[in-house]
């Protein structure tokens, strides 16, 4: 384990990676009375490097810790943004780094990192009923919030036109089966 | 093997569960041979309303998530926003008033998991005693606030109330009572002969497990883990106040991951908040306590601000983390994602239950402190006609009206 | 011929009396620890008269019947709870009235009655086809099991002192009455005999199903246990079997240990004639039985109330482990000291 602050893992993750790294910016917080400062990095770079960049990430720390991945509609395409926190252990010497990555909506792939970090799983469950991207390689793809019976193809925070009408379709199931 | 075991649901609504979710149990006798956790029972769509409102419309919606730890979501999704936005200058005040009642929630918590512990264990007076002593802490949030949960005081660029000087001697009157009657309680909890052979050695969890599987809070630091976000990424007045990580084997106890570490753990924090809370008091710098009165201006500062923002506290559950992307003219939220703790524990609890006795389940499930509340937000689902429905409150109400009349025939 | 109908009718109108007696005052009990137990946890707690309204609102409520469970076992079981409890009072003395099945039956056959309506406990869960009754109704059988031993042998101790000591059928609650057993033991006996009275502590807290050996039942694990499918009717009269072997446990201990009346001891020591009405001693009955419940209520506060404040609840294979090897050491160690007692 190397320890870094933002602007050296920033530089690091754009030596190697060069132009599939879009875009990166370091954010710097001052804190409390005697203003001690922490760094959060956000990175995103192309998909076909995507995992690539994560096994980078955990030869540096190999104990990384994931908070979450977030994920977003785009509109052509679907945002995820893996957050996660590195170096935890000593103080102040946290980095956390928010690593987004894009697919098409037609093409809604992208490799699994719970072989890097297990702890991913139930996130990429998450994120694969409620965006409808597929996560390759996934130890269990099987749902997690939604019932195992909630009808193929709707995703709830996908924001395509027809998601309204998708809306409607269950609310008229309700209503002619009733209960 | 295969022949003697047999399924044993518990869930969703079961007197261990404080809130529904769902476990299948694959039992051999007694014995837990495998688990499969099912959560999704108290989807509320939260976050998916949260992206159809204005920022100070969803912070209150965001503190709505739980209500046992309703501020952790404020003060996360605050967070997320003054760094999305990134026009808030945060006074220092304000920034030691969130910690006071950070740490004030913290305090409550634990005393309400304390006792919610000694209940599944069947202790019951314990339960009483520890709730007893729990609605000190909430008289002061109620002092300092008006409410006794959800208390709405984290704001972008600040706090919405001052603790004036008056109210701090009321304070430090319960945080004395509560130095006074720690160790009484810390006696039960950890001499208790039933107690330790109740929780001795149940539900472990190993350190590696503990971060293979990126567990938060109480539950990963029992293990031994040093993570904690005040100490590892100290934000607003933590960055001031020297916090070590409650980690067992710094107070004589074993690093085991067990129930009873979790316990040590737990209680050892509320020593650690107490402290936390008199350094502030003590050490509050005088200024205002929000960097912008007027909420108009607020709103428009929100709405020019264009970027993204991860914010993350420590609850008393563990890391909480929300995620905001703000655009420019646009009034409401464009991403938010939610991340509580407990969201992050279900692969330990998995972990922790296989191998359990029956009797033990239900401590072991509560040693994570489950928070199902705040851990299941998004779909609406119902799963009355065992085909899952998007319903409304209209549909609710229609469903009930027609309920009242087939009984009344 | 006439008078042996006479006997009859008043034998009938006693037992019923006694039974609604017995009923009321089981009841009465459960209010009161509850009660109790509220106050020891700094609650108010639910008014003394609220198993009352327990009971009569269980039998208002809708008796629902599994579908996976065999129906008429279902139904029957808490009927046989309900009536061996009723049973097991009609064998033993309540304060200063003797028994009235007295002479039709002894002490073995109060153990085994005793264990009826754990039995019919443990069918009725197994019959109602929920893995978590299931769950519950095999913890019952083997907390019964556990327990059963270390009871016989404090039973069959006193039988054998009973036996050596007193004139009489030793296995007659009578004798127990007539000749306390502390005074047929020596310094050693009664050690021996603190030790099985000890040991008949522990046993009482489980035959009661109550904390810290609630196990089968288990409201946060079990969900209710053996009781998770029993509504209703079937409910009440479990819930009513309940208080009323409690009673019952609870008077065969005064009747074994603590058998003593307080009226000789007033008419003793202060030598006043107690009033009587047509020979019948009614001042000093009412004495007796005032003092009988009193001696109830100290067993029952000492053997359950507080216990179940003080204590979380045990796991199945530990409260096993306590019966069948400390328990029973302590009840074994008793019996050899009677054994020296009296040998001396």
């Amino acid at each position: 384990m190397k320890v870094m602050n933002g602007d050296e893992f920033a530089s690091y993750i754009k030596d190697r990676f060069g132009n599939n790294v879009l875009s990166m910016r370091v954010d710097k917080f001052k804190n409390g009375v005697k203003k001690s400062e922490f760094h959060s990095v956000w990175l995103r770079v192309d998909r076909s490097v995507f995992k690539d960049v994560m096994r980078a990430i955990t030869e540096i720390h190999d104990e990384a810790h994931i908070a979450v991945a977030s994920g977003s509609d785009l509109g052509e395409e679907i945002e995820i943004i893996y957050h996660l926190n590195l170096f935890w252990g000593e103080r102040n010497r946290q980095l956390t780094v928010n690593l987004g990555v894009r697919c098409p909506k037609d093409d809604p792939h992208l490799p699994t990192i719970s072989d890097l970090i297990p702890g991913a799983l139930i996130t990429e469950r998450e994120k694969q009923e409620f965006l409808g991207i597929t996560i390759d390689g996934i130890p269990d793809p099987r749902r997690l919030f939604l019932a195992e019976n909630t009808p193929e193809g709707f995703y709830p925070w996908r924001k395509d036109e027809d998601q309204q009408e998708k809306l409607k379709k269950l609310y008229r199931d309700v209503h002619e089966e009733g209960v | 093997m295969a022949d003697t075991t047999y399924t044993f649901p518990i869930g969703p609504v079961h007197p261990a569960l404080k809130e529904p979710t769902m476990f299948k149990f694959v039992m051999d006798g007694e014995v837990v041979v495998d688990v499969d956790v099912q959560p999704g029972i108290n989807h509320r769509g939260i976050e998916f309303i949260g992206m159809r409102r204005n920022v100070l419309q969803t912070l209150h919606l965001a503190e709505r998530i739980c209500g046992i730890c309703s501020i952790v979501h404020q003060y996360a999704f605050t967070l997320a926003t003054e760094r999305a936005a990134q026009v808030f200058e945060v006074p220092e005040r304000a920034q030691y008033i969130r910690i006071i009642m950070a740490e004030l929630e913290r305090l409550h918590s634990h005393l309400l998991w304390a006792g919610v512990a000694a209940h599944e264990l069947g202790f019951d007076t314990l339960l009483h005693l520890s709730w007893k002593i729990r609605e000190d802490v909430q008289d002061v949030l109620e002092i300092i606030s008006g409410n006794r949960v959800n208390y709405a005081m984290y704001y972008p660029g600040g706090v919405r109330r001052d603790i004036p000087p008056e109210k701090i001697p009321r304070i430090k009157k319960v945080l004395d009572h509560y130095k006074e009657n720690f160790q009484m309680l810390a006696d039960t909890f950890l001499g208790d002969p039933v107690i330790k052979h109740r929780t001795v050695g149940v539900g472990t969890l190993s350190k590696k497990d503990a971060i293979a599987t990126s567990t938060v809070g109480p539950t990963t630091r029992a293990s031994g883990v040093m993570k904690d976000v005040r100490f590892d990424q100290p934000y607003d007045a933590y960055a001031d106040i020297d916090i070590k990580p409650v980690i067992p084997s710094n107070y004589g106890f074993e690093d085991a991951g067990d129930v009873y570490a979790n316990i040590v753990v737990r209680l050892i924090e509320v020593a650690q908040s107490i402290e936390i809370i008199e350094y502030a008091l003590d050490n509050m710098p005088s200024g205002p306590y929000r960097a912008e009165m007027n909420v108009n201006k607020v709103l428009m500062m929100l709405r020019k601000a264009d970027g993204e923002g991860f914010g993350i506290h420590e609850a008393p559950r563990g890391e909480m983390c929300h995620y905001v992307r703000l655009k420019e003219n646009q009034d409401n939220l464009d991403a938010w994602k939610v991340r509580a703790s407990t969201y992050n524990n279900i692969l330990a609890w998995q972990k922790k239950l296989i191998g359990q006795q029956i009797a033990d389940v239900s401590i072991v499930a509560a040693s994570i402190d489950p928070c199902i509340g705040c851990m299941d937000r998004v779909a609406v689902v119902d799963s009355r006609t065992g085909k899952e429905k998007i319903m409304t409150d209209v549909d609710f109400h229609r469903l009930s009206v027609e309920k009242t009349k087939r009984l009344r025939k | 011929m006439n008078e042996e109908i006479i006997k009859l009718g008043f034998a009938l109108i006693y037992g019923i009396a006694t039974i609604l007696a017995v009923i009321f005052l089981g009841l009465l009990y459960k209010g009161i620890d509850r009660k109790l137990a509220a106050r020891f946890q700094s609650r108010v707690g639910p008014p003394i008269r609220q198993p009352f309204r327990d009971v009569s609102k269980l039998f208002m409520k809708e008796t629902i019947t599994p579908e996976n469970s065999v129906s008429w076992i279902f139904h029957s079981m808490p009927l046989i709870a309900f009536a061996t409890a009723l049973l097991i009072i009609l064998y033993l003395p309540i304060g200063p009235f003797a028994p009235i099945l007295g002479e039709y039956g002894d002490l073995i056959l109060i153990v085994y009655l005793l264990a009826i309506p754990s039995l019919a406990i443990a069918v009725g869960g197994f019959s109602s086809g929920s893995p978590v009754a299931t769950i519950g109704a095999q913890r019952e059988m083997v907390l019964m099991m556990s327990y059963e031993f270390p009871l016989a042998i404090v039973v069959l101790s006193l039988a054998w002192l009973a036996n050596i000591n007193a004139t009489g059928n030793a296995f007659a609650l009578g004798t127990f009455t007539a000749n306390p057993v502390w005074e047929m033991v020596g310094i050693v006996g009664a050690m021996g005999l603190v030790l099985l009275l000890a040991s008949i502590f522990v046993v009482l807290t489980s035959e009661l199903s109550k904390l810290p050996f609630d196990i089968p039942e288990a409201e946060t694990e079990l969900a209710g246990g053996v009781f998770a499918e029993y509504s209703g009717r079937d409910m009440a009269m479990f819930y009513l079997a309940d208080a009323v072997k409690s009673f019952a446990m609870v008077t065969l201990v005064v009747a074994l240990f603590f058998p003593y009346n307080l009226s000789p001891w007033i008419i003793s020591q202060f030598g006043v004639e107690l009033p009587a009405i047509m020979g019948i001693p009614i001042a000093a009955y009412v004495i007796d039985l005032l003092f009988f419940l009193f001696k109830v209520f100290i067993i029952m506060f000492f053997a359950v109330t507080f216990v179940r404040v003080s204590l979380a609840r045990l796991k199945i294979d530990k409260a096993s482990y306590i019966y069948l090897v400390p328990t029973t050491i302590i009840a074994i160690m008793g019996m050899v000291f009677i054994y020296m007692g009296s040998a001396l």
